[in-house]
């Protein structure tokens, strides 16, 4: 009877588990298929939104002495190669002495004459030459010319001036915002929750004061976080507004990050501080040390493992947060992170992207599965600095 | 012979946990006493009232008085981190810190506030020597304490406590974690130290408490029933219980 009864209970256990891992393997699957064709290195360092450049071209005629072998149509006097691709036509190889690597801004403003990039991916939108008559004429898109007429144009003719677009859909801005508020939240999160812990678990004698507090941090914890972004913008909005932010800012997400965090990681550092041995705070202690030296000394550094992997789980948190920051930092995908502007986490990049008018799946499902990534890193790291510190703790 | 304590009518209790009942005793300078008694009697608790460690529990209440050198040492004005200085500890499981040998020793000295390198050096030597450890690890003091066997790892913490140099060393069950050799050279340990330290030993060992020890003490359900020379203790003592706990009838 019993034989049956635990057969039955390992039963559930293998079947709860395995459809846990089957959840986690569909979704990994799932957003494979759906977004590695848009993964490339490219988009790490790539803007988000195209921009447009119209620049003059150096016509002088160089000497290459190419590797090009590809298929593409090859322009031997500026040693570039270009290809249509889906009406447009687009860069897919600039030699290492091309005068594209030197195109000069035509733009009026600040940028007049400066070097623009360009870059492989670019699409040329149109030219301005001199036809064989001499007279001022375009080609490219706009006129239905494909890719072997406009390497022809470009080949043969003098080229006045060009207008093309730089490659888009970058997550570089949105990493670094991510980078950004991980970084800020932690640092005012950190030292407030250790303190707090510190203050909870060595101070704490168990006053109703004191109960009541740490009931109130259990309590928090539970809040969903999407109220933490309404009070973040009414009562943190002024304080970013010291630092100079006029709308919903970086910094805002991240000071309601940090509010976010703190219970999760005051939580973390009791934990990590219960499990320091006894036996050492009172070794400590027996030889004259004060309390304060204790924590410092034997305590804290005890603790370390427990409060690192606590801080691990703090930055996959920041990672996946949507709900609070959607208020606090705005939906605006920019391209120049910056603290006091608008700016977007990846998980908010995703969310902006597939609330536009015509969503980018394929580019959501791509920075989804950077985020899993991420943050399967991330958990093994912690189960693997507890592993270590479990078996430290044995010896 | 000098009186180094002089306890009387110290009662003990955790919450309503009536532990300690009226101890009235008298401990001497330079000498070794052991506390003996079957497990749950208090023994522990008692010699952790000479440094002051129950403090650290919230339920514990304390009345009487102890008396060090005649001052008494639950005095508001005593300071407990001077009294822990002077009175060391060694503890039943050997708890090194997570840091060098080198550190372990310096330890108390750096936390005392002495930071001249050349100082803290020479006195780290000097504990592991007295310790009888330095041989052993000279050559490795900046290895992690860890390292080191349980029977060496006790006399770092014994080191630890001695570079303090304080008057006076506790020592619950120092020996109960090892095996008969580490056990040997600690008990030979406490034989030498016994000139410059005045020791109190808890032990369940009778073998320990009558090789090592001056005077003995039989602690039963928190009370001292009989405190002596240890050689009368083990040779004829006056009290039946008493007798019948060292000869092995109980407990
Ligand atoms: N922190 C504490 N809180 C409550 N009760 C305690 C505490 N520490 C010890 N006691 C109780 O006080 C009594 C005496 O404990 P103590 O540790 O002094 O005994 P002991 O003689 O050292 O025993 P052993 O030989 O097993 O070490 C025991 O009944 C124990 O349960
Ligand atoms: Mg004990």
């Amino acid at each position: 009877m019993r034989k049956i009864k635990d057969y039955i209970l390992n039963a559930i256990t293998y079947i709860a588990s395995g459809i846990s891992v089957l959840i986690l393997g569909v979704l990994l699957v799932y957003l494979l298929v759906n977004g590695v064709k848009s993964i490339n290195l490219k988009m790490f360092s790539d803007d988000y939104w195209a921009k447009n450049y119209l620049v003059e071209v150096d016509s002088d005629s160089r000497n290459f002495d190419s590797k090009y072998n590809g298929d593409d149509y090859y322009i031997k006097k500026y040693d570039i190669a270009i290809k249509d691709d889906d009406k447009e036509i687009v860069v897919t190889y600039i030699g290492e002495n091309s005068q594209f690597n030197e195109l000069k801004s035509l733009t009026v403003g600040d940028s007049l004459g400066m070097i623009t990039p360009f870059d492989v991916g670019y699409k040329i939108e149109s030219i301005e030459y001199l036809d064989s008559n001499g007279v001022i004429s375009i080609g490219g898109v706009l006129l239905k010319h494909n890719a072997i007429e406009v390497a022809q144009i470009l080949n043969e003719n003098h080229v006045n001036s060009i207008y093309y677009q730089s490659t888009s859909g970058g997550i570089k801005a949105s990493i670094i915002n991510t980078l950004i508020l991980i970084f800020v939240s932690l640092l005012i999160a950190t030292p407030i929750s250790i303190c707090s812990a510190i203050y909870l678990n060595e101070y704490n004698s168990k006053n109703k004061f004191n109960q009541l507090l740490s009931v109130s941090i259990e309590t928090l914890a539970g809040v969903p976080s999407i109220i933490y972004g309404l009070v973040g913008i009414t009562v943190l909005f002024p304080v970013t507004q010291l630092f100079g932010a006029t709308t919903t800012s970086v910094l805002l997400g991240a000071l309601t990050m940090a509010v976010i965090l703190l219970p999760t990681m005051i939580k973390a550092t009791q934990v990590a501080l219960a499990q320091v041995d006894q036996g050492l705070k009172d070794a400590s202690l027996s030889l004259g040390a004060t309390k304060v030296q204790t924590i410092n000394k034997v305590v804290l550094p005890g603790a370390m493992n427990g409060i690192l992997s606590g801080l691990l789980l703090c930055v996959s948190k920041v990672i996946g947060e949507s709900a609070a920051l959607v208020y606090t930092m705005g939906t605006f995908i920019s391209d120049t992170p910056s603290l006091t502007n608008q700016g977007t986490s990846l998980s908010l990049m995703i969310y902006s992207i597939m609330s536009n008018d015509n969503p980018n799946f394929e580019l959501a499902c791509a920075i989804s599965l950077i985020i899993l990534v991420i943050v399967l890193v991330l958990n093994i790291s912690v189960k693997l600095i507890n592993y270590k510190f479990n078996k430290l703790g044995q010896r | 012979m000098n009186k180094l304590f002089s306890v009387s009518d110290v009662n003990l209790s955790y919450g309503d946990k009536h532990v300690l009942k009226d101890i009235n005793i008298d401990l001497y300078k330079n000498k070794v006493t052991a506390f003996i008694g079957p497990s749950g009697c208090g023994k522990s608790t008692f010699l952790r009232c000479f440094n002051r460690m129950n403090d650290l529990i919230d339920s514990c209440k304390i009345d009487g008085t102890i008396l060090m050198e005649n001052k008494d040492i639950y005095n508001k004005k005593y300071d407990v981190v001077d009294l822990r200085t002077n009175v060391g500890m060694v503890f039943q499981k050997p708890n090194p810190f997570m840091m060098s040998i080198y550190e372990n020793v310096a330890y108390g000295l750096k936390c005392s506030g002495i930071k001249d390198k050349k100082v803290l050096k020479q006195r780290v030597i000097n504990a592991l020597k007295q310790a009888a450890l330095y041989d052993e690890v000279s050559t490795r003091l900046n290895d992690s304490a860890l390292s080191l066997s349980g029977g060496q790892q006790q006399r770092l913490c014994i080191a630890r406590a001695i570079a303090m140099k304080p008057e006076v060393i506790l020592m619950d069950e120092p020996t109960s974690a090892l095996d008969p050799i580490a056990t040997a050279k600690i008990e030979e340990l406490i034989e030498e130290l016994k000139k410059d330290f005045t020791i109190i030993i808890v032990t369940h060992s009778m073998h320990q408490a009558s090789r090592i020890s001056d005077y003995t003490a039989f602690f039963l359900n928190g009370e001292i029933v009989e405190y002596d020379i240890t050689k009368n203790i083990f040779q004829n003592p006056k009290d039946i219980r008493c007798e019948n706990y060292i000869t092995g009838r109980f407990g």
